[in-house]
């Protein structure tokens, strides 16, 4: 029996194995619908079946027979749930957007059948989308548009354009995301992992498949394990194998044999830290060559067994210790000392990671998920010794990353290989188990914090000092953040490792900032209790930093702040409020260039870089737009090309502060050009319409490029990493976050009820992406500070969070009310006056959440996630 | 795999007789367990075209029959539900996400298997798998059971078994030249690690008889979460009251059910008792507290699920204020 796809009829799907969303994607080549979880938890394949919101993950496809299917593609564009996406920005990196379109346009048709054209309460809308997640957390934009949709707002063509340059793509599922592209005659891989934590690889039998190249279609498999033939954790990659087709592949796979000689694991840093533990790099050689997941470089540590440490760094460290002892010894109540913990954060982007590779005749083509496309393509070809012009790579949508794609990885190399042998295409994306077990995560962290206040209540010694726990890996900046805040009294921070045998660490979004402030806006809030002073009043005192100072004040008359409940709080439900503050630092790419080229009277704006969510695309055309006065569709943005000029990655907030004024130097560039071939050109002011026709028409060709200025009075700081297109600026990014929760002291939840975020970044460039991303940040923040924790087996180290069900981040119904306040003065040094917001957002959140349930509750949640069990256990 | 899909009972039963076949009715757990190797491969047998699994319909001594092949969606919001079984549609209501109660099924949902995190990683075997321990047990088991049955310390996924159990229902069992009907509390064995429910593979559950309606009754549903939706819960309640002067009057008799706790959806009769002469919109009697923290001594918990002993008698508490209409501020 036939069936019916966005109203034509289509061919019966073969009965298999086969999923309903397999079949649609793979099949019907309709790659709008998109699949992320596997198991019908996110939403991300929603489809409509007979006018059903339904996951076609979990649907099999031969169910689909004599039924009538509306994909995101069916929708057409123009339901006014998808102008309502877009007009509200309810979306970032666009992955699980069609989804949440299909199941919102079933919603609000059904809304207003019902009800007529009234705007739902965020209750009705959060139950009506319980079936979706978005990772970015653009979830405050999803329930301005879904409400605006029911109340008929979008009926029309609202007549303007969204404030998001790609969100038409977006919405109706036209924008194509690695994971989409499937070339013809394409292979696919599937990496052999490791199943055990600790051996010695004596052998691996390829089961058949060839290592070699040579004709045919047979499965090829090449080795991934490093020269000391050692695997350090349950899932490391051994090898990698690809087949004509996914099960073929996944056969040839299974027909793997590796020979482990099993070794002692050592599975919790606390055995990991005892006289016979296993040790997991015992030479110089291999602690060389230990993995990290600091972002650039590690700080420089000696290592003693599997511990790394300490990195010290202070600011009279000696007197700090020495005036922190005394107190502890003569029992000073100006002393606070405490210790938290946090849990392993995994970065969860939708998209998994992803690469399509393609050799042809010594030129590489990747597609590749990556977060810096510039980046990956100088990697590769450095790693497989090719002149640079003959690899591209191609990243044109990423389904999120949040850190975890800023560097080559597994599926890329295994792509790579396995492309080489086989003479084809070869695609490998990752499983959402392998994504959730070997794609790095934010490590788990133990932090001690002492502060020490004098007699008039100033800061009078600090000392924090931190273990983080990124498994194989090292890296760890967790206490050293904490050096940069409060002012210069005596301060001694340390930072340690502890390397076990789990999957490594990586980047996430600030790292180290959230377990730092967890722990240090804590100490500082028990100490504003411990002097009888309110937290706020504390910290503008103590707070050095002129920018957080300006939010300070904006919080000093913020109602949430001033009419916050004070005194005991009793009953079932206790609401409290908490602050916190962030603080992060300013990094550039002193190479990012964008070139502007005159193509068919359109002005093309180019560059290697990448949108991950965040709207560089919205940044490069409005920048350009904007310095030559001309409207917007003049413009055409084409990003995501290594082929095209130095474009910066987007990890460590750098993309839109280099990018910017790269294109606004482009732009200068440009107007010079058609000046010279028009009189009408001013030198400087909007270029007039009839002006920028003809200077364009008859500047057919003409490309200029525009790179990164040096920041006003000084050069940058030195390199840091990042293919050497890291370095610091001048100037601390500040943030506050205020933070209103409801404990339910019977069960044990914490609802975030509001929340206010200030952010002290400068000059913001497109104020809606800008206050979209500052609410996802605290959407990631709540999902760190009340329900996500890796969770591993502890006889095994296999990871048993493996799937969306058990690694549980946030849905729409998790998250406050979010208001977003922009400083946006005090980076006037900078070309285009603004810097990064997409860490120091996140860093406080966690930390101003834990503040809130101390407020309501008297309790102090030293341990992260503060899921219901620790908060029972902590009332009792 | 092929997939079969007979027009009535007997038909399926004959697929059903081959060996290594699967029943198939909304297919969202079967789907992901085929996926994820809880469930081999095999033949599938379609029952969604089955005929008479469908439908609720009321008879003649006043109880109502409901087809297997309901969807979740339809108990949630089928007014003959809603109206006469209020427990049961608002447990409906609160499980899974609104795309996957459209789709599953009453049947699916009663024999769905067990959310265990060992169970659904291919790295580990056990009694559900073959196995010949519960890695489970001397492992992670945060969301494991309080009230240890057995060698299995998964607790059972069903809410609407939970909700069936306070209804007394029964489930009408169809096998080859067969037909049985089982009380709900019959379909799980908490002492057999091997299985979440006691049906052999060839039989089908063909549908759900519940007893007359009790006038006046008030319903309630509750599940603690980390969450505030879509999410497996910690411990969950399904409270029946039947009140005088329908439902404004004090409770003549209350059934009380509990998942999340064990390998089987309990009763708690010692609370039920308890509940006699509770008035509505009013606090918990002295015997219902006493009763509540009794439950402690139901329990015996597992290193890692001591939380749920409080945490079980907080549910409860819970839901009998909820269902009581006198829920804490």
């Amino acid at each position: 029996m036939d069936l019916e796809v966005n109203g034509s009829p289509s061919a019966a799907p073969a009965e298999g194995e086969e999923t309903a969303a397999a079949y649609i994607r793979d099949r019907l080549g309709l790659t709008g619908t998109k699949t992320a979880c596997g198991t019908g938890v996110c939403g991300a394949c929603t489809v409509l079946v007979d006018g059903s919101p339904t996951v076609s993950c979990l649907l099999p496809a031969d169910r689909l027979a004599g039924r009538s299917v509306t994909t995101v593609e069916g929708l057409g564009g123009s339901h006014p749930v998808q102008r309502a996406f877009a007009a509200h920005d309810g979306l970032q990196c666009g992955y699980c957007t069609p989804g949440f379109v299909v199941e919102a346009a079933a919603f609000t048709d059904a809304w207003r059948a019902e009800h007529g054209d009234v705007r739902p309460d965020r209750e009705a809308i959060a139950d009506a989308l319980a079936g979706h997640l978005c990772r970015c957390g653009a979830y405050e934009g999803i329930f301005a548009a879904v409400a605006a949709a029911c109340a008929g707002d979008f009926d029309g063509d609202p007549g303007q354009d969204p404030p998001r340059a790609d969100a038409p793509d977006k919405v109706t599922g036209r924008a194509r995301f690695t994971v989409d592209h499937t070339p013809r005659g394409c292979w696919e891989g599937v990496i052999v992992r490791s199943t055990v934590a600790h051996a010695r690889v004596r052998s691996i039998d390829a089961g058949g498949a060839r290592t070699q190249a040579e004709p045919g279609t047979a499965p090829v498999l090449v080795d991934l394990l490093g020269s000391d033939r050692t695997v350090r954790y349950a899932g490391q990659p051994i090898a990698a194998v690809a087949a004509p087709t996914a099960a073929r592949a996944r056969a040839a796979a299974e027909a793997v044999r590796v020979d482990y000689e099993v070794l002692p694991a050592a599975l919790d840093p606390a055995t990991a830290l005892e006289p016979d533990a296993p040790v997991l790099y015992p030479t110089r050689a291999e602690r060389r060559a230990a993995p990290t997941y600091a972002e650039g470089v590690a700080l420089p540590s000696a290592w003693n067994g599997n511990l790394r440490g300490p990195f010290t760094l202070g600011w009279r460290g000696g007197t700090a210790v020495r005036r922190l002892r005394a107190a502890e010894r003569s029992g000073d109540p100006r002393l606070v000392t405490r210790e938290y913990t946090t849990s392993a954060q995994l970065h969860t982007a939708l998209e998994p990671h992803a690469c399509v590779a393609d050799w042809d005749d010594g030129h590489l083509t990747l597609h590749v998920s990556t977060q810096a496309v510039s980046e990956t393509a100088d990697t590769v070809a450095g790693r497989w010794g090719l002149p640079r012009e003959r690899v591209r790579v191609v990243t044109e949508y990423v389904g999120g990353g949040f850190g975890a794609k800023g560097i080559l990885s597994t599926e890329t190399v295994a792509a790579v290989e396995l492309s080489r042998i086989a003479g084809a295409p070869v695609r490998v994306a990752l499983t959402r188990a392998e994504e959730l077990t070997d794609a790095g995560y934010r490590p788990a962290t133990r932090t001690r914090v002492a502060l020490l206040a004098d007699q008039r209540g100033d800061l009078a010694a600090m000392s924090v000092d931190s273990h983080g726990y990124g498994g194989v890996s090292h890296g760890s900046m967790t206490a050293v953040l904490a050096a940069l805040m409060y002012g210069r009294t005596p301060r001694r921070t340390r930072d340690y490792d502890v390397v076990t045998h789990h999957p490594p660490g990586s980047p996430f979004r600030a790292p180290g900032g959230p377990p730092m402030a967890f722990a240090l806006e804590q100490a500082v809030d028990e100490m504003a209790e411990r002097l009888g002073e309110d937290p706020l009043s504390l910290r503008r005192r103590w707070d050095g930093n002129t920018r957080r100072a300006a939010l300070y004040e904006k919080v000093a008359a913020l109602p949430l702040w001033t009419a916050r409940p004070r005194g005991e709080r009793t009953g079932r439900f206790r609401r409290g409020v908490g602050l916190a503050a962030s603080n992060w630092l300013f990094i550039v790419s002193p190479r990012s260039q964008v070139e502007l080229v005159v193509e068919n009277g359109v002005i093309v704006v180019r560059s290697a870089t990448q949108d991950i969510g965040t709207g560089i695309r919205t940044v490069l055309r409005d920048v350009v737009a904007e310095r030559l006065g001309t409207p917007a569709d003049a413009l055409r943005v084409e990003i995501g090309d290594s082929a095209s000029v130095h474009g910066a990655g987007a990890t460590g907030s750098r993309s839109t502060n280099s990018m910017g004024p790269a294109a606004a130097e482009a732009a200068d560039a440009l107007r010079v050009a058609l000046r010279e071939r028009s009189d009408r050109v001013p030198a400087e002011g909007p270029v007039p319409e009839v002006g920028l026709k003809e200077a364009l028409a008859a500047a057919e060709g003409v490309r200029v490029v525009g790179g990164r200025p040096l920041d006003r009075w000084e050069r940058m700081s030195s390199l840091l990493a990042g293919g050497g297109d890291m370095a610091m600026g001048r100037g601390l990014i500040g943030g506050v976050h205020v933070m209103e929760v409801e404990v339910d002291t019977l069960l044990g939840r914490v609802r975030p009820r509001r929340c206010w975020a200030g952010i002290a970044a400068g000059r913001i460039y497109a104020e809606r992406l800008a206050r979209n991303q500052c609410e996802g940040a605290v959407v990631q923040g709540v999902g760190y500070a009340l329900f996500e924790g890796r969770r591993d087996d502890p006889a095994t180290g296999a990871v048993l969070t493996a799937n969306m069900e058990d690694y549980r981040i946030p849905g729409p119904g998790d998250v406050p009310e979010t208001e977003v306040y922009f400083h946006e003065e005090g980076f006037e040094h900078v070309p285009g006056g603004g810097v990064g917001l997409g860490e120091v957002s996140t860093v406080g959140v966690a930390a101003a959440l834990a503040n809130a349930v101390h407020d309501a509750t008297g309790w102090r949640p030293t341990d992260l996630p503060i899921r219901p069990d620790r908060l029972l256990e902590g009332l009792r | 795999m092929t997939v079969t899909r007979p027009s009535d009972l007997d038909g399926a039963l004959a697929g059903l007789a081959e060996g290594g076949a699967l029943a198939r009715a909304g297919g969202t757990d079967l789907t992901a367990c085929v996926a994820e190797g809880v469930l081999p491969g095999g033949p599938v047998v379609d029952l969604t075209g089955v005929a008479g699994m469908s439908g609720t319909d009321r008879r003649d001594d006043g109880s109502v029959r409901v087809g297997a092949l309901t969807t979740v969606t339809e108990l949630a919001e089928g007014p003959l539900l809603a109206g006469s079984y209020p427990a049961l549609a608002r447990t409906a209501r609160g499980l899974a996400t609104p795309q996957v109660r459209g789709t599953a099924t009453l049947g699916g949902n009663l024999l769905q298997r067990n959310r265990c995190w060992y169970l659904r990683n291919p790295a580990f075997d056990c009694h559900q798998s073959g196995g010949s321990s519960c890695p489970a047990r001397t492992g992670d088991h945060l969301y494991g059971v309080v009230v240890d049955q057995g060698p299995c310390v998964a607790p059972h996924p069903s809410s609407l078994a939970a909700a069936l159990a306070a209804y007394d229902a029964s489930i009408e069992v169809a096998g080859r030249g067969s037909s049985r009907s089982v009380p709900v509390a019959e379909l799980y064995d908490g002492t057999d690690p091997t299985r979440d429910h006691v049906l052999d593979p060839a039989e089908v559950v063909v549908s759900v008889a519940l007893p007359a309606p009790v006038p006046g009754e008030r319903g309630a549903y509750l599940r603690a979460t980390g969450r505030s939706r879509a999410e497996w819960p910690l411990v969950e309640v399904v409270v029946r009251l039947a009140c005088e002067d329908r439902g404004s009057g004090p409770v003549a008799s209350a059934a009380v059910a509990v998942g999340g706790v064990a390998r089987t959806p309990l009763r708690l009769p010692g609370v039920e008792d308890a509940l006699a002469g509770s008035v509505p919109g009013g606090g918990l009697s002295p015997a219902v507290v006493a009763a509540l923290e009794g439950l402690a001594d139901l329990c015996s918990p597992l290193p890692g699920t001591r939380y749920k002993v409080a945490l079980l008698s907080s549910t409860v508490r819970a839901g009998l204020l909820r269902a009581l209409g006198a829920e804490e501020g």
